[in-house]
């Protein structure tokens, strides 16, 4: 059995017909790796190396999966156990987002308002009131006049951010209790926290109605 | 030594299906570089062509993707699974007429999938950028000309097989099921969101590693040994990269998908994926090795091949991990990766096997001999030097991409020399596809000026019991 030189190289020369081709593989998978008790080198580099890629498979998926988790996307999270811990948000952080989006276009970013149109908030006697009135103006909206540390405000309505009727923003519970809770602790207010149960309480409670009036928030305690 | 093949009635009986096979695909082949040159050219001017809207670049890249793929790789692919299969069965082909007609329709489904891209029906999944309406097409007529590859594994006169049968069976059955699912979850019935990525990722790589490059191998496994007439070594083994391939091919499809919006597990997946599939590497390589002392036409070409599957192996390995993907991901190495698989090893490992078959099928030796140098030449000069352009324009874009003070278009403009020579490489591998479809022109024309083939002897040295 030699091997063609192959000089032309129109045509490649065979040196091994169809049939031995099969029949000598055939005759090579026969025979036993370990002929004579003599491991030869390379079955034993082969098995090396498939053990070796079997290792760090095992060990990757082991570390880099997050457990199959369809809701973990990062390779690197840490490996939990039992039920996933819900993630405690800081009312404040999250008020302050919500007041940068929305509050902060009227309120101002100082929470001073705008003299005549917008009532301020550092300081107003509203804010640092009970918290049982400045929920109501939040869910519900406010509407006609109302007076902040002197002055009168009646040029613009509070809009009615709650989960009630003809809501303008739909805010849940939770974010109105945080944007309330944010304001009345900055600006130098110093104000009790309010708790997203006292928010959910007080709409049940009340349902759906229309905007509030400084007069009916005077009667609230 | 006699420069005659050895030709045999087995050929001469199934010769029609495979030639059909053969020159529709070294035609697409040629296709396929005049449109990867065209894109090529607009990635550096963009104005070219630009006024014509059948041939924008976000559609010759298309277009150039799948006439390459199912026009060239496909064809050429089939044929030599068919031809493989036929010898080793030691009977000419049955069912016939399924593969011509199968390789009628595919070739027609290929230039309605060229067309229809052209008038802006691709559909944007990578290597899927068939329009959906020839999909059941090629499958119906890829599932013809499987019939006439499978009844010739099934009906074999021997118990035993060899492994280029194992790789061409599987490669028969395996494009028709992967097609199919593509199609079910990307078109009939669509996933949702981000699904999507994760089917069409998966198909990318699946056609590559469970289509292209069993059909690749297959032709690998059985010219090798033909023509350097040992036994390969450590052949007790080819089995396990068989399976290897097999079972761990299809789930490298997340590589695609490192940094996306999926679970992490299954960019994870792809990443032990990836590395186990350097055993299959690794097997291939230990059979094959002696392709590279061998002699002849076509273990250079299968040499190349070989080598660039290995090299190809190594990066989709080294790639696939987070650190080295911040700075290979989104890049020219993504291009010059399928280059790498597409061309440098699908493709040279193919042309080999078919410049040994070649012969054996017409009864004829190729018609020039010159040809055959310059087609050696100028793909082995134009593959090295398209990978090189496309890893110097990834130097650049990795660099620049990574830097928030260099402005973009600084890297475009750094990156446009390299891509200059990219697009002269294109040139170069069209000429070499030139030379080798007139090449095989000529060749094939030859038989059929004659009535009559000649039927020669093989000589007895080659065809009686060697060992």
């Amino acid at each position: 059995m030699s091997t063609p030189a192959n000089r032309d190289p129109r045509v490649d020369q065979a040196a091994l017909s169809d049939q031995d081709l099969v029949d000598l593989h055939e005759k090579q998978l026969g025979r036993h790796p370990d002929d004579g008790a003599r491991y030869r080198l390379l079955p034993i580099g082969i098995l090396f190396t498939l053990s070796a890629l079997i290792l760090f498979s095992g060990t990757y998926l082991n570390r880099y999966t997050g457990h199959y988790s369809a809701s973990i996307f990062d390779e690197n999270a840490k490996p939990t156990t039992g039920a996933p811990v819900a993630v405690k948000l800081d009312p404040v952080a999250v008020g302050r987002k919500a007041y940068g989006e929305v509050c902060i276009t009227c309120h101002q970013p100082t929470g001073t308002g705008v003299v005549g149109v917008y009532p301020p908030l550092a300081g107003s006697e509203w804010v640092n009131g009970p918290s049982s009135r400045v929920v109501r103006i939040v869910l519900y909206g406010l509407k006609g006049d109302i007076h902040v540390e002197g002055h009168v405000f009646n040029a613009a309505a509070m809009p009615v951010f709650g989960k009630v009727a003809n809501s303008a923003y739909n805010w849940n519970d939770a974010k109105i209790a945080a944007v309330l809770t944010y304001v009345r602790q900055e600006w130098g207010n110093k104000a009790a926290e309010v708790s997203a149960d006292e928010v959910t309480a007080v709409r049940t409670a009340t349902g759906d109605r229309k905007e509030m009036s400084e007069a009916e928030l005077e009667q609230v305690k | 030594m006699s420069t005659r093949p050895e030709y045999t009635p087995i050929d001469a009986a199934s010769r029609w299906p495979l030639l059909l096979l053969l020159v529709k695909g070294i035609g697409w082949l040629v296709v396929a570089g005049i449109l990867s040159l065209t894109a090529s050219i607009q990635l550096h001017t963009p104005g070219f062509l630009s006024g014509c809207p059948l041939f924008t670049y976000g559609r010759t890249a298309a277009m150039a993707e799948t006439a390459f793929v199912y026009g060239w790789l496909g064809n050429a692919g089939l044929a030599l699974a068919l031809w493989t299969l036929g010898r080793l069965a030691g009977e000419p082909l049955r069912a016939q007429s399924w593969a011509l007609g199968g390789a009628v329709f595919w070739n027609l489904a290929v230039f309605g999938a060229v067309v229809g891209i052209a008038v802006g029906d691709a559909t944007g999944f990578e290597l899927l950028g068939l329009p959906r309406y020839v999909h059941l097409l090629m499958f119906f007529s890829y599932a013809s000309v499987a019939v006439s590859g499978l009844l010739a594994w099934s009906g074999r006169l021997r118990q035993v097989s060899y492994a280029s049968q194992w790789y061409a069976a599987a490669a028969l059955f395996l494009f028709p099921w992967i097609l199919s699912i593509a199609h079910v979850m990307l078109f009939t019935a669509p996933v949702r969101g981000v699904l999507q990525p994760i089917v069409a990722g998966w198909y990318a790589q699946s056609a590559w590693t469970l289509w292209l490059a069993p059909l690749a191998l297959g032709a690998a496994y059985y010219v090798v040994p033909r023509v350097t007439g040992r036994v390969l070594p450590s052949y007790e083994f080819a089995a396990l990269g068989f399976w290897c391939l097999i079972f761990v091919g299809g789930l490298t499809g997340g590589r695609h998908l490192l940094g996306g919006p999926v679970p992490a597990w299954i960019p994870s997946l792809a990443v032990v994926s990836c590395a186990l599939l350097l055993f299959h590497t690794f097997i291939v390589l230990l059979n094959l090795r002696g392709a590279f002392t061998g002699s002849g036409t076509a273990l250079k070409f299968i040499s190349f091949g070989l080598a660039a599957y290995v090299l190809g192996a190594l990066a989709d390995a080294l790639t696939s991990l987070h650190g080295v993907a911040l700075h290979t991901q989104f890049t020219y190495f993504d291009e010059a990766q399928k280059q790498l698989a597409l061309y440098g090893a699908a493709s040279t490992l193919l042309i080999g096997a078919i410049y040994f078959a070649l012969p054996r099928i017409t009864g004829k030796a190729w018609f020039s001999a010159g040809l055959v140098r310059a087609h050696l030449v100028l793909t082995v000069v134009g593959i090295l030097l398209l990978l090189v352009s496309l890893l110097g324009a990834h130097a650049v874009q990795s660099q620049g991409l990574l830097d928030a003070a260099v402005p973009f278009a600084d890297i475009v403009r750094d990156s446009r020399p390299w891509l200059l020579a990219a697009s002269f490489a294109q040139m170069i591998l069209l000429f070499g596809s030139i030379a080798f479809l007139a090449n095989f022109y000529t060749t094939a024309c030859e038989i059929l000026l004659v009535s009559e083939p000649a039927v020669f002897q093989a000589p007895a040295a080659q065809e009686t019991h060697a060992a």
